[in-house]
């Protein structure tokens, strides 16, 4: 355990000694206040046309916070790359990788420590987004369970994205076409259940199944279920299972 | 303490190390030698645990490096070609770090630490970035990292590679040092290097042992005949008759010539120290011997010797030297 939080508090720091950690947060602040300005600016006008009695009760979590969530979702798609794109392919490009591996660790707790410490930042980059949850709450009445479950959503949608980005850095010494490739995959993650409605019953239900993003739906409406959490936890599983063998072939291969 | 059977290594269809096997003694350093590509890096990679080999094994203070790896690292330093420095941690940072992966206990960790870097010299950067300093001080902090866990084994991937001539000496006395507590492999191309500090040599080419030896008997071993240089106050050609009809000497060449000064090479048969008469004979002359002194094969001409593919045949004829 000690080993693991050494690596994951390794990658922390190392995010916040580059400039990649002010970036990915600045960012990630900017393009969230971006969004939380302009949905509170239509949930204004709606609120305001139901006061002149056009008709439905507004509803703070389902018409700003749950948009706000699933806007959140691109987001992560863009900025995800960015985090995990250096995590293998830096240490293999500058040879740190021969410090790790002849080091006594296992290549679970090398592996573990480099999710723990992405998810680390990913997390500080989520906690931004709490001063405007305080603003909701202080101003307004909404419920709090689908905010809860809302970010509970999100951190493990953003775990399958970063185990999903770890294996494919461990994959190359190139930071770059690591990116590029981590980027291209998420994106066909996100659109892969976009032909859902086009086809028959059986692929429709895959495709969905396949989708992270629309697994994080139900988070967003305050649902805590048990399919998605296992669904979560299986690819973050699968993602870092996968890296493990990307190591294990590579050691091999020499 | 390392002991190294038939290790052999593939990448695919090249074969970097080739049925190699050797040990060390504990407290003994090995000098491992060859030319560029001859699988020396590789060996080590194996031996640390890096990579797996494809046949053989190795076995590091009485762990299988393959079975036990955990075992066997933890009792391993290895300081590969290029350090493995974190460019954005300060030295200090990053010997903290290692200190952790390496498990040494905590409270003896902020010492040690001290400890290490003063050995190494490099106290004067600790609170410097590792992608800012010098080679000369990477490879050093490299050295601190790999001997902070005190380990019974230090394996050193060409540890004075890129020092000035004052770190080189500097840091083989610091390996010499380390000598008796630790088992230490380190290689090189740099031969006087491996006379210097190493007891044992194994030269290796083209993924081959082709000789295992003190620097010693490896250059005395390979030598034919004694060669004598003798300085002369005299002219070349009739100086070099008369040394010629001294009894014994086989070969008599001159090596240099400027005014009335000849330098002479004299080859006698292995065992026959010819010495006296030589001076005899130039005395007898009336000529002037400014200078006589034995001249050795140096070890690079044993390297040379050996890594060209006839002598290494002659050299270990039990091996199999494979053409490519």
């Amino acid at each position: 355990m000690n080993n693991i939080l050494a690596i994951a508090h390794k990658e922390l720091k190392s995010y916040f000694s580059t400039p990649i950690a002010y970036i990915v947060i600045g960012f990630f602040a900017l393009l969230w206040g971006y969004f939380f300005w302009v949905m509170l600016l239509y949930f204004n006008q709606q609120s305001q046309l139901g006061g002149l009695g056009g008709g439905g009760s507004v509803d703070m979590n389902q018409q700003l916070i749950r948009p706000l969530f699933l806007n959140a979702t691109v987001i992560l798609l863009f900025l995800l790359p960015l985090i995990t794109m250096r995590t293998y392919s830096e240490e293999k490009r500058s040879g740190t990788i021969e410090l790790l591996l002849t080091s006594p660790l296992t290549d679970f707790q090398i592996i573990t420590g480099k999710f723990l410490g992405a998810m680390g930042l990913y997390a500080a980059m989520l906690g931004v987004t709490v001063i405007h949850m305080v603003l909701l709450f202080s101003y307004g009445n909404p419920e709090w369970r689908p905010v809860v479950t809302g970010y509970i959503g999100l951190l493990l949608m953003g775990g399958c994205f970063i185990s999903v980005g770890l294996f494919i850095s461990s994959l190359t010494k190139n930071q770059i076409v690591s990116g590029i490739v981590t980027f291209g995959v998420f994106l066909l993650l996100w659109v892969i259940n976009w032909p859902a409605s086009f086809v028959g019953p059986t692929t429709q239900s895959v495709l969905n199944y396949l989708s992270i993003t629309d697994h994080f739906d139900d988070f967003t409406k305050g649902i805590l279920d048990t399919k998605h959490l296992v669904y979560y936890f299986s690819v973050i599983s699968f993602g870092l299972f996968l890296t493990a063998r990307a190591v294990d072939t590579e050691r091999w291969r020499g | 303490m390392i002991e190294v059977q038939h290790l052999t290594k593939r990448y695919g269809p090249v074969t970097a190390v080739d049925d190699v096997s050797f040990t060390v003694e504990r407290g003994e350093i090995l000098g491992f030698l060859g030319p560029n590509g001859a699988g020396k890096t590789t060996t080590m990679r194996v031996l640390t645990g890096y990579m797996p080999p494809s046949e053989g094994k190795a076995i590091v203070a009485g762990y299988d490096v393959f079975d036990q790896p955990l075992e066997a690292k933890r009792r391993t330093g290895y300081l590969p070609e290029t350090p493995p420095l974190y460019p954005d941690m300060t030295v200090r940072e990053y010997l903290t770090f290692v200190a952790r992966i390496k498990s040494v206990p905590r409270n003896d960790c902020t010492k040690r630490i001290g400890d290490m870097m003063e050995r190494t010299r490099i106290t004067d950067v600790a609170d410097r970035h590792c992608g800012k300093l010098s080679k000369g001080y990477r490879q050093r902090v490299g050295l601190a990292q790999a001997m902070l866990h005190n380990p019974d084994v230090l394996i050193l991937d060409e540890p004075t590679a890129g020092l000035d001539p004052k770190q080189i000496i500097e840091t083989r006395e610091l390996i010499k040092g380390l000598a008796g507590d630790h088992t230490i492999i380190l290689s090189t191309h740099i031969l006087p290097e491996v006379s210097q500090t190493c007891q044992r040599i194994v030269i290796i080419n083209k993924g081959k042992i082709v000789a295992v030896d003190t620097p010693d008997n490896l250059t005395s071993r390979l030598r034919g005949s004694e060669t004598m240089y003798l300085q002369v106050d005299a002219q070349g050609a009739d100086a070099a008759e008369a040394l010629q009809r001294v009894p014994g000497v086989t070969r008599v060449g001159i090596a240099d010539a400027r005014d009335s000064v000849t330098g002479f090479e004299v080859d006698s048969a292995t065992g026959r120290d010819v010495r006296r008469e030589l001076a005899a004979v130039i005395v007898g002359r009336g000529w002037g011997l400014l200078e006589m002194r034995p001249m050795r094969m140096s070890l690079e001409d044993v390297f040379l010797q050996l890594t060209t593919q006839d002598a290494a045949a002659q050299a270990a004829p039990a091996e199999e030297v494979t053409h490519e």
